[in-house]
């Protein structure tokens, strides 16, 4: 027979341990008692009235987050996929920025610009109106939202332009010759069939602002409240209440659970395809005397996820002291001195992050491959059950993986608690179905016979996989390798529970300066991670041909 | 065995409980094994920069040994110990954090060593365990700051009951209890001199919540809060020498005294460098230094203290045992954050 | 050169395109056309040859090995077979000359020269000589499907698999290339399977054609067999167009519905059962009605609907004293126009009694 099934059936397995043990471990927990299974830590979790609470705020937070990014994301959407709004180019760029913004490093931007009192918007709005009160407080549910609204709108603009680029002007206009108006079209056409992407890209921001840890931690906790994800890390604080966290963590799982499914009915089996226009030509909408407003409007929503925080972050990098003025006696190198050679553990986090990063995207761009040619070429017996393990950590938050993974490698018959192997896991689950979409789309892209075709000449399996299949796989591969990459040098929600000092990584030491109040230092790191993320945004872009939003080629 | 190999094994069995025995008084010994292993690992909750400094004098001192910070809160220092144990690491060699309550607890799980450092013998009793597992590193006393641009020293809280006063809602910040050994102090000594129901008053006046005892100071130089409710009075001193925009009130019902004790853990993997570390830290210049750049108060009799410091003996000190402290750990993190959220 | 049998295959899957019980021969040297609608289970047979799908029943033989069983399948790079795909599968990663090369990668004991010489040779066989530095990207439709029979024929392999070979291209290339590959079998004389869903295409490329419905051979023969003899109603209507005409059996050679009588020359059925005939337009020859009304198989008509198509004449009649309307392919004149009364006579030989009626 084949003689290649055992590296097929090699994958498979590694992809069931990786996910079935940490997630069963996890539910194994939450019901085990001293004497045999129980509820108690479900009654006690349920029954705490700060975790009830807890539980209120992330849906709040979920709910307007997923609110305000369609507000954004949608308008923005259209505007750049089918109007004449100027520079149209800068701004899918600008959104794409902002996708891979590390949320956190976004929230602490916003700490120093919207702080109440000292935050750099807020001093200004004083001394211009003489003012008392701030004009901005972000230490409030309001601006948690939005912090979090303007780094989650771009999957909803993700999936709109997508859309939209895909719906052919006939459709319009076929609607228009039958006497529809502009505004009668748009509701009754156009708006149609872009619902279900508005509603799906909806589900993925409401699912973002559900298994956000770093902006809540940021700015929830100091305004005195907790959200789903910072109350499970609290749980972990001593006495740790592993078996209540664990229990805490399930609804959360059920619910993004839920919602993806909503996501992928609404979607349809067939997602966009469904409003795939076929050579429909796409017309430009003209804007008139609104096409510098539009701009504008565009440029201002950018200048809150990008401008702003990016250029406070360049600021705290270079000054003593961030709240006061630019002035000659407030420039220093300092905070890179501090950052680089005086603290510990800054470099160590470096190295640790870039290997982890290096070694989870090669592992990672690997097995998602193997897995994605499995799933399509369906070389094993249940290889739908392989495409479903290996796209279920989607439905995973970073804190619960990481509980349920603290759970299951800090006893036999595996202990990795305290290596940075454990992070290696977290991180190769974590990435894995981002990963895996792309590797997918790249061979659902290359048509099974083309592999038949070297068969029948006499190529064995591997050798097809070799010769015929990895070389018009590699830019996706490539790709799939840095969308992993960068997931992992931004990750916080799994790491701030798995680490030990001796493993610490660049997001957990950003956090742990944080809590400190040490600006200059994050600042400092906050530009190294935005420079590596933005090094390997341009790879991506140079494999793939095409911008990372894109759709398709 | 041959009878020449036992006799050697015997020799340097011998030769082994000399060094032994010899080892607290003779450093170079112990220096030697030290050398060896090369590093020491201490977790701390000393300021970053200060902690950062005193593994530097230590590494110029003794080049041959690295020493390997992890600052966080007392509180993480716990978690992180007692998680690590939980999987079965022993990583760490020093521990030291701002909550005497740990060492209660740690002594009690017997995870110290038992280790009297050298020269602690002039020290107060306040700094030393009674049975030898723990010595106090350094001091600090709890005291309100506020921000000088924003008001004048006559307009500035003077007591801890002035912070009551409606006038400073939203303008004022605290750290957190759980996270913080110094502040988990204060607010039990707070309790003991007005209960708990201070605090329910307190809570009224809309805090802003930050984690680190060291915190509350940047946040009041920054402007963002004007008036800081607790924290360590050096981390306010050295913003002050900075030049930031910080004064330090002693209120007079009296300030909590934290003594932050340092412990060598029974499982160290790197007992000699940790002896020959713990010794150097609380050597005369190490403590000078604390003293000077830092602003901390410390147990060394020798130590001179800046002219613009407070004298401890010149202070109403309040204080609190670390088996209290340990006790109502639990209670008093649960409490705060009924009254003040997160 | 071998042949190919296939003893009662059976590949179920889902329900379209599954193939159940099918049994086949192909004789040395021949070219078969698999011919069948859209899921009929020709390019799962075709598959099973190839040796991509294991059968859940039956076996597949080539001369004297048995490559095929429920338990045991030959891999297809062990089974010397070559195949052109609908899609022409040539990688876009390699050029012309290397696309055709690669499978003589595996023909032990030729030399990269060797295999360069084979690839120039038989570029130049199909008319592709100086495109072997080109990528297939660069060439038209017709010169893509050039190379995919290239890449095929070069490694000489035994029995030679086509899928749609042709449905890719235009009408007028479609037609050309079919001829060229009737000329390169002739040429090369290979076992050949070649799967369509065009029936024109079967006719002129294959020896012989087994039509499949529903995952069975209903029948395989000659294009003059399967024309002139069907032997179901679904092989009648599948190759070119026929009059089905159902009636009961009077006698052993005569068919009655209603008030009409047909005769049939085969004369073998069995009286009293129910009978289906086939009856090809071009067997209906036109009249004036009164022309002869006591022959053989004459009946009467009114013209209902007429299409003129260049060398025949399209109509439609209704029978008279019946619920009968029967198509006719007749010569332009004479002309019969709409409501016309016209004789209609058949060729007892025209009417071809069906095995299967279904």
């Amino acid at each position: 027979m084949d003689r290649s099934i055992a590296v097929w059936v090699g994958a498979a397995l590694a992809l069931v341990v990786l996910i079935a043990l940490p997630l069963g471990w996890l539910a194994y927990l939450s019901v085990s008692g001293e004497h045999g299974a129980t509820l108690g830590h479900y009654r006690e979790a349920f029954a705490d009235p700060a975790l009830q609470k807890a539980l209120w705020n992330t849906v709040v937070l979920a709910f307007w987050t997923g609110l305000v990014s369609v507000a954004i994301g949608a308008p923005l959407a259209w505007l750049t996929a089918r109007t004449d709004v100027p520079a149209r180019g800068l701004i899918r760029g600008l959104v794409l920025a902002s996708f891979v913004t590390p949320p956190f490093l976004g929230a602490f931007a916003w700490v120093m610009l919207a702080g109440p009192n000292a935050g750099i918007l807020n001093t200004l709005w004083r001394s211009v109106t003489g003012a008392e009160e701030p004009l901005l407080n972000i230490f409030t549910m309001p601006g948690l939202v939005f912090v979090v609204a303007i780094y989650t709108f771009p999957y909803v603009y993700i999936m709109v332009a997508n859309t939209l680029a895909l719906i052919a002007s006939d459709l319009e206009e076929a609607a228009a010759i039958l006497g529809a108006g502009r505004l009668a079209v748009a509701r009754t056409v156009t708006l149609p069939m872009v619902l279900p992407a508005l509603a799906s890209g909806f589900i993925l921001a409401v699912l973002q602002a559900l298994a956000l840890f770093g902006s809540p931690a940021i700015l929830a906790l100091p305004a005195g409240f907790h959200t789903v994800t910072t109350q499970i890390w609290s749980l972990f604080q001593f006495p740790p209440k592993v078996e209540q966290a664990a229990a805490f963590s399930i609804p959360l799982l059920l619910a993004t659970a839920l919602l993806l499914q909503v996501q992928k009915r609404l979607l349809g089996r067939r997602g966009y395809a469904a409003v795939g226009g076929k050579g429909g030509q796409r017309r430009t909408i003209p804007l008139g005397p609104w096409r510098w407003p539009a701009l504008a409007a565009c440029l201002l929503v950018m200048s809150a996820a990008i401008f702003l925080p990016y250029g406070v972050l360049a600021k705290g990098a270079f000054v003593r002291a961030w709240a006061q003025p630019l002035s000659r006696d407030n420039l220093t190198l300092g905070n890179f001195a501090f950052t680089f050679f005086e603290y510990g553990s800054t470099r160590a986090a470096i190295v640790n992050t870039l290997e982890l990063a290096v070694l989870t995207a090669c592992v990672g761009a690997a097995m998602v491959a193997l897995l994605s040619y499995v799933t399509n070429r369906r070389l094993v017996v249940g290889h739908q059950l392989v495409a479903f393990l290996v796209l279920a950590p989607v439905v995973v938050p970073g804190v619960v993986l990481a509980v349920g993974l603290f759970i299951a490698y800090t006893r036999p018959p595996f202990v990795l608690y305290g290596t940075l192997w454990i992070l290696f896991l977290a991180y190769l689950t974590k990435e894995m179905p981002v990963g895996y979409a792309q590797a997918d789309a790249t061979f659902r892209a290359i048509p099974a016979d083309l592999e038949d075709a070297g068969r029948v000449l006499g190529a064995g399996r591997l050798r097809i996989l070799r010769e015929i299949t990895a070389p018009l796989a590699k830019s996706g591969i490539i790709a799939a390798w840095c969308f992993i990459f960068i997931g992992v040098i931004r990750e916080l929600s799994a790491s701030i529970l798995l680490f030990t000092p001796s493993t610490k990584v660049m997001s957990v030491v950003i956090f742990d300066l944080k809590e400190e109040g040490q600006f200059g230092a994050i600042s400092v790191l906050g530009l190294v991670m935005l420079a590596l993320t933005f090094a390997t945004v341009a790879l991506v872009q140079a494999a793939l041909g095409r911008d990372v939003l894109g759709a398709r080629r | 065995m041959s009878k020449r190999s036992t006799g050697l094994a015997v020799a340097v069995a011998l030769l082994a409980g000399l060094v032994a025995r010899g080892e607290a008084q003779t450093p170079s010994t112990h220096l030697e094994a030290a050398k060896k292993e090369g590093k020491v690992v201490w977790y701390t909750s000393l300021v970053l920069p200060s902690a950062e400094r005193v593994a530097k004098l230590f590494e110029t001192a003794y080049p041959d040994i690295k020493v390997e910070v992890h600052r966080t809160g007392s509180q993480r220092i716990l978690q992180r110990v007692m998680q690590e144990l939980s999987a079965n690491i022993k990583n760490v060699d020093v521990i030291h954090t701002s909550d005497a309550g740990h060492y209660v607890l740690l002594k009690e799980k017997k995870l110290l060593a038992k280790y009297t450092p050298a020269g602690v013998e002039g020290f107060p009793a306040g700094f030393k365990d009674k049975d030898g597992y723990y010595y106090g590193l350094r001091a600090t006393v709890n005291a309100i700051f506020y921000n000088t641009k924003a008001m004048s020293a006559a307009e500035a809280p003077k007591t801890w009951k002035d912070l009551l006063d409606p006038k400073w809602k939203g303008k004022m910040v605290t750290a957190h209890p759980g996270y913080s050994g110094v502040i988990a102090t204060h607010v039990l000594a707070l309790v003991h001199l007005y209960g708990w129901d201070y605090f329910k008053a307190l809570s009224q006046n809309k805090l802003m919540i930050v984690q680190s005892a060291n915190d509350p100071s940047t946040v009041v130089s920054s402007g963002e809060r004007i008036v800081a409710v607790n924290g360590g009075d050096y981390s306010a001193y050295q913003l002050k020498k900075k030049g930031n925009p910080i004064e330090i009130v002693y209120p007079k019902e009296g300030v909590p005294l934290v003594v932050s004790p340092t412990a060598i853990t029974a499982f160290a993997p790197h007992p000699n460098a940790a002896r020959l570390f713990t010794d150097f830290t609380f050597t005369r210049e190490v403590q000078q230094v604390m003293a000077d750049s830092e602003g901390l108060y410390t147990g060394h009799p020798d130590v001179k203290y800046p002219a613009d410091k407070p004298k401890l003996n010149e202070l109403k000190l309040l204080t609190v045992t670390p088996e209290e402290l340990e006790k109502r750990n639990e209670e008093l993190r649960k409490r705060f954050v009924e009254f003040f959220g997160a | 050169m071998p042949g190919v049998i296939l003893k009662a295959l059976t590949k179920r899957y889902g329900d379209v395109g599954a193939v159940d019980g099918l049994s086949l021969e192909i004789k040395p040297g021949e070219l078969l056309a698999l011919l069948g609608p859209s899921g009929c289970g020709k390019t799962t047979t075709l598959r099973l040859v190839a040796g991509f799908l294991a059968p859940e029943a039956g076996e597949i033989w080539v001369g004297d090995r048995c490559l095929s069983t429920p338990t045991s399948v030959v891999p297809p790079e062990r089974r010397r077979m070559a195949m052109i795909f609908q899609s022409y599968a040539l990688w876009p990663h390699m050029t012309v000359a290397q696309n055709v090369a690669y499978g003589l990668r595996f023909k032990p004991g030729l030399s990269r020269g060797d295999r360069e010489a084979r690839a120039r040779e038989m570029l130049r066989v199909v008319q592709l000589a100086g495109y072997e530095a080109r990528y297939p990207g660069e060439l038209s439709g017709g010169q893509q499907q050039r190379v995919a029979v290239a890449r095929a024929l070069v490694v000489e392999p035994e029995i030679l698999l086509l899928d749609e070979p042709l449905s890719n291209l235009d009408a007028n290339l479609r037609e050309e290339m079919r001829f060229e590959i009737r000329r390169l079998h002739e040429t090369f004389g290979i076992t050949t399977l070649y799967v369509t869903h065009d029936q024109a295409e079967a006719m002129v490329i294959s020896d012989r054609i087994a039509v499949l419905q529903a995952g069975r051979v209903a029948q395989a023969g000659t294009a003059d067999d399967l024309y002139h003899r069907p032997r179901t109603r679904f092989v009648a209507e599948f190759i070119g167009r026929t009059n089905v005409v159902e009636g009961v059996a009077a006698s052993r050679d005569t068919v009655t519905r209603g008030t009409v009588r047909l005769r049939v020359a085969s004369g073998e059925l069995e009286p009293g059962a129910r009978v289906v005939l086939s009856i090809r337009p071009h067997q209906l020859r036109l009249g004036a009605p009164g022309d002869a009304t006591d022959a053989t198989n004459a009946l009467r008509g009114t013209v209902r609907r007429t299409a003129f198509l260049g060398d025949t004449v399209d109509y439609e009649i209704a029978i008279a004293g019946s619920d009968l309307v029967l198509r006719a392919a007749a010569p332009p004149t004479p002309r019969f126009e709409i409501g016309a009364a016209v004789g209609v006579r058949i060729d007892p030989a025209g009417c071809v009694p069906l095995a299967d009626g279904d």
